[in-house]
């Protein structure tokens, strides 16, 4: 054990290699889960994490990890810190480009669309109904705990806080999908509206602010802050 | 008192006046463009260029009569007729009878004998009564001719010779002294389409000639100059409505016409002559006009000539040179002319609206995907409107066997003059999924603007048919291998999970489908074995119901096979296609199904929302889908499905594929 992190730390001293997302310093309780596997790992400083890996920190927990510089071939690096109860994953650590979100948000627009592909074929009117649903079974399924949610709405808004506007916009959007009760959330919300203005997609950002406008339970100043952005992004 | 045996010569008087006669073109259009080599294109006055004649449709009849207003008394006369007729696409033949056209020149004089007055003339007839010619098309664009003329010179001279009556009596009696002369020639002709709206045209006339020898050497004075001439015409259609022509010949003649057709079935025309043996630069003006209906065309046309000094009928015998005649048709001698011709179409009368400018085939046909082919074009046809109006054309595809009828394409507009792509369309039966193996067949390619649906022109063109299990290598067409409905697919989707109600009974309703999903790849679990496609052209894919039996495939027939599976129950699949851009040989294929769950039930899928992926349904509703790898179901669902998760998470979250446009998803049902 001493061995191991006597290499950790020769291994933080000279610095991670280039390309390498490195756990520089841990404190409580931390874990990492690997790739599409569902169980939790720990992890230790020094540990190389790959780009399809997840860490989440608890209560009291939190992590420094080294990140490569955003330049290419630059070989510098710079360091993310995870405070705690947050989820975020490695594959969100990163910049995208204004386009690269823009083509991502019109996939799913797409998606919606999905069939339209076949637009040019034959078309022929279906007048069937589906009878018969399956009723053998009358259990009752369980929404997705929002626990899980939160923690990755937390990492969301640690990914604003440092400045990966794309990812955090997209991360927020696919958490309220997945926990539709945070959806209704207005500070999450206005920290996706937020990220989409400063990845600089002004108008995902208006339709965001406009939908947030059209929460259930938002204050009259929340409405005064909203619609206030929508103005200002539309003056510019 | 009886005239003495010996005769005395008082007194010869010759007359200073002959009289010439000639008749002008055959053709009404013809003599009012003048440059008509370019414009022949049916039988009226083919001897212009018999290249022209293959624009003939079937069967040509005509006739014509003129007037020669130059001369005195002149009335319509009968001039000729011809006919022609175009045969196995390529090939026309044409003979024109005109005994019309001829040229009489009278040579008058007298003389006195002892007080007597004896009247005496000398006849001249150069003819050209007959022409046949035989056309072949080349090319499109190219086509020859090939005519034979028959010239004929005549010359009947009257004598006097002193006969004995009686004894005493001797009588000056009147000889008739006729010789006669045939001449065949013949003509090559060429006709050059190299651009659509211009055509060229070139002819060598008298390339060869035989003549026989009746007019004895003292009246060769009187024969007609025998020159190789080559004529060259251009003509440039410069709008839909209006083409202009020009023609110069080696014998130092020129012609310039111009032809408007305004539309109302009528056209106008105008032509210029040079070089006709004529004082002037301009010989002579053309003018005509030309009116159809149906299958009957009229032209009508007159020649006016600017020098009228030789032209009424009557010369100066010391002018009549017949060395300055180049054409009968058109001399140094030929007066104002009127004539009128009527035309009659027959067989295949009906003017082509459309004509077919080329095919272009998109590709081979693809058995699988035979079916998408009734609505996705298979091809297009280049057609181009060659009427003068705007036409509704449609295209047609037809493949012998392979097909039940023609399959007809939606009418495209043209204007006038103007070309369009029209996509073609197949309707295929059965029997194209029965090709075995690639095979190269000939289909035919029809055009239409008919309201009645007549065929305007037709084309030949060469198809590839693929084998029933070639794939184009396209995850949008590899759809079509899916056959959830094959009784056979249906049967062992449902054994499998007849074989596990045990384990399904009790699970919520909404789990179903990812339950169902499990059931079906575990069944396969150790009973699949990954197979490469053979060694073939083309990508090769199995459909579901081979892959079931021979339990065997790769990537691609396992996609198909489980694809079929899953939908034959009723979960929708989507291919997931990945051609890494660094590596295109390391493309891949794996599948989504939708587990019908609302991404709200995600953690009832997985704890790890890498595991799925919240898209669209065909329903519009947000739902989760489960990645597949079909190559790994051998290796049972949960394997299956954590390989396919990694290779999407890795392929599209990490490595932006469906982004950067290196991975497609495709819905299949």
């Amino acid at each position: 054990m001493k061995t191991a992190s006597i290499a950790a730390a020769l291994c933080l001293a000279v610095g991670a290699n280039a390309g390498e997302i490195v756990v520089q310093k841990l404190q409580g309780d931390v874990k990492v889960r690997h790739g599409v596997t569902e169980v939790w790992v720990t992890v230790a400083p020094g540990d190389v994490l790959r780009p399809d890996d997840t860490m989440k920190t608890g209560k009291k927990g939190s992590a420094v990890i080294v990140l490569p510089s955003s330049a290419e071939g630059s070989g510098s690096t710079r360091t993310f810190v995870l405070p705690g109860d947050v989820i975020v994953d490695m594959s969100d650590v990163r910049a995208l480009t204004p386009e690269e979100l823009m083509l991502k948000l019109t996939m799913e627009k797409v998606r919606a669309s999905s069939y339209q592909w076949k637009s040019d074929d034959l078309q022929i009117p279906s007048a069937a109904v589906v009878h018969g649903a399956d009723r053998s079974s009358d259990q009752v399924m369980r929404e997705s705990d929002p626990a899980a949610g939160v923690l990755q709405i937390n990492g969301a808004h640690v990914l604003f806080a440092n400045g990966f506007y794309a990812t955090c916009a997209l991360r927020g959007m696919e958490v309220f999908r997945l926990y539709p009760p945070l959806a209704k959330q207005f500070k999450s919300r206005l920290m996706v509206a937020e990220a989409l203005e400063k990845a600089n997609l002004r108008g995902e950002a208006v339709n965001e602010y406009a939908a947030i406008a059209k929460l259930d339970g938002i204050s009259p100043g929340q409405q005064t802050l909203v619609h206030g952005r929508i103005e200002a992004l539309r003056k510019q | 008192m009886p005239l003495s045996r010996s005769v005395v010569l008082i007194c010869i008087v010759s007359t200073a006046v002959s009289t010439a006669c000639a008749q002008a073109i055959f053709s009404p259009r013809a003599s009012a463009l003048g440059a008509y080599g370019p414009l022949v294109q049916d039988a009226r006055g083919f001897t212009a260029n018999p290249a022209g004649l293959v624009g003939m449709k079937d069967w040509d009849f005509y006739t014509s009569t003129y007037a020669a207003t130059s001369s005195p008394g002149g009335g319509f006369v009968f001039s000729g007729f011809g006919i022609g007729k175009k045969f196995f696409g390529s090939n026309a033949l044409a003979l024109q009878y005109t005994p019309g056209t001829t040229l009489d020149v009278i040579q008058p004089s007298s003389f006195i004998v002892s007080g007597l007055n004896f009247a005496s003339s000398r006849e001249i007839t150069y003819t050209e009564p007959l022409a046949v010619a035989y056309a072949y098309r080349a090319a499109d664009q190219l086509s020859f001719g090939l005519q034979v003329r028959m010239q004929t010179e005549r010359i009947t001279d009257i004598q006097f010779s002193l006969r004995a009556i009686n004894d005493s009596l001797n009588a000056v009696v009147p000889v008739q002294d006729v010789s006669t002369r045939t001449t065949w020639f013949a003509d090559l002709g060429a006709h050059w389409k190299p651009l659509a709206n211009v055509s060229l045209s070139a002819l060598g006339r008298g390339l060869l000639r035989t003549s026989g020898s009746g007019i004895p050497s003292s009246y060769d004075s009187y024969t007609l100059p025998v020159e190789r001439a080559l004529e060259i015409g251009a003509a440039w259609t410069v709008t839909p409505s209006l083409t202009v022509a020009g023609e110069g010949s080696t014998i130092g003649r020129g012609t310039f016409g111009v032809e408007w057709v305004p539309g109302f079935n009528i056209a106008a025309r105008g032509g210029l002559y040079a070089g006709d043996g004529g004082g002037r630069f301009v010989d002579a003006v053309g003018l005509g006009a030309g009116w159809s209906y149906l299958f009957l065309e009229a032209d009508a046309s007159y020649l006016l000539f600017t020098d009228q000094s030789v032209r009424k009928g009557t010369i100066n015998i010391s002018s009549f040179d017949p060395s300055g005649i180049k054409d009968i048709g058109i001399s140094p001698f030929t007066g104002n002319t009127a004539s009128i011709s009527i035309r009659a179409i027959l067989g295949s009368m009906r003017e082509g609206l459309v004509k077919i400018e080329g095919v272009e085939m998109t590709g081979g046909i693809y058995p699988s995907a035979y079916q998408s082919l009734a609505y996705r074009p298979i091809g297009k046809v280049r057609v181009r409107n060659t009427s003068l109006r705007p036409v509704q054309a449609r295209a047609s595809f037809f493949l012998d066997r392979l097909m039940d009828a023609p399959t007809e394409s939606q009418p495209v507009s043209i204007q006038p003059g103007a070309s369009a792509d029209i996509p073609m369309m197949a309707v295929f039966n059965d029997r194209v999924r029965g090709v075995p193996a690639i095979v190269i067949r000939e289909g035919t390619v029809s055009v239409s603007a008919a309201p009645e649906g007549e065929e305007d022109d037709h084309i030949r063109t060469r198809i590839l048919i693929h084998g029933r299990n070639d794939w184009d290598g396209s995850s949008a067409s590899l759809r079509y291998f899916v056959t959830p409905d094959e009784p056979e697919v249906i049967r062992a989707a449902r054994e499998i999970l007849l074989n596990e109600k045990d384990s399904l009974a009790g699970v919520p309703a909404e789990m179903g489908p990812l339950r169902r999903a499990k059931v079906l790849c575990d069944h396969f679990k150790g009973r699949l074995v990954y197979v490469s496609d053979p060694k073939h052209l083309t990508e090769f894919v199995q459909y579901p119901t081979e892959t079931l039996v021979s339990r065997s495939g790769d990537c691609t027939d396992m996609t198909v096979c489980f694809a079929s599976l899953l939908s034959s129950v009723g979960i929708s699949t989507a291919f997931v296609d990945v051609v890494p851009p660094a590596q295109p040989e390391k493309s891949h294929i794996f599948f989504l199904f939708d587990t019908g769950l609302s991404p709200k039930f995600g953690d009832r899928v997985s704890s790890n929302p890498k595991r799925y992926i919240v898209r669209k349904s065909k329903t519009g509703q947000e739902t989760i889908w489960i990645p597949i790898e079909s190559t790994a179901i051998t290796r049972g669902f949960e394997e299956a499905w954590t390989e396919g998760a990694q290779q999407y998470f890795d392929d599209v979250e990490i490595g932006l594929g469906v982004v950067q446009g290196w991975v497609h998803i495709v819905d299949v049902y």
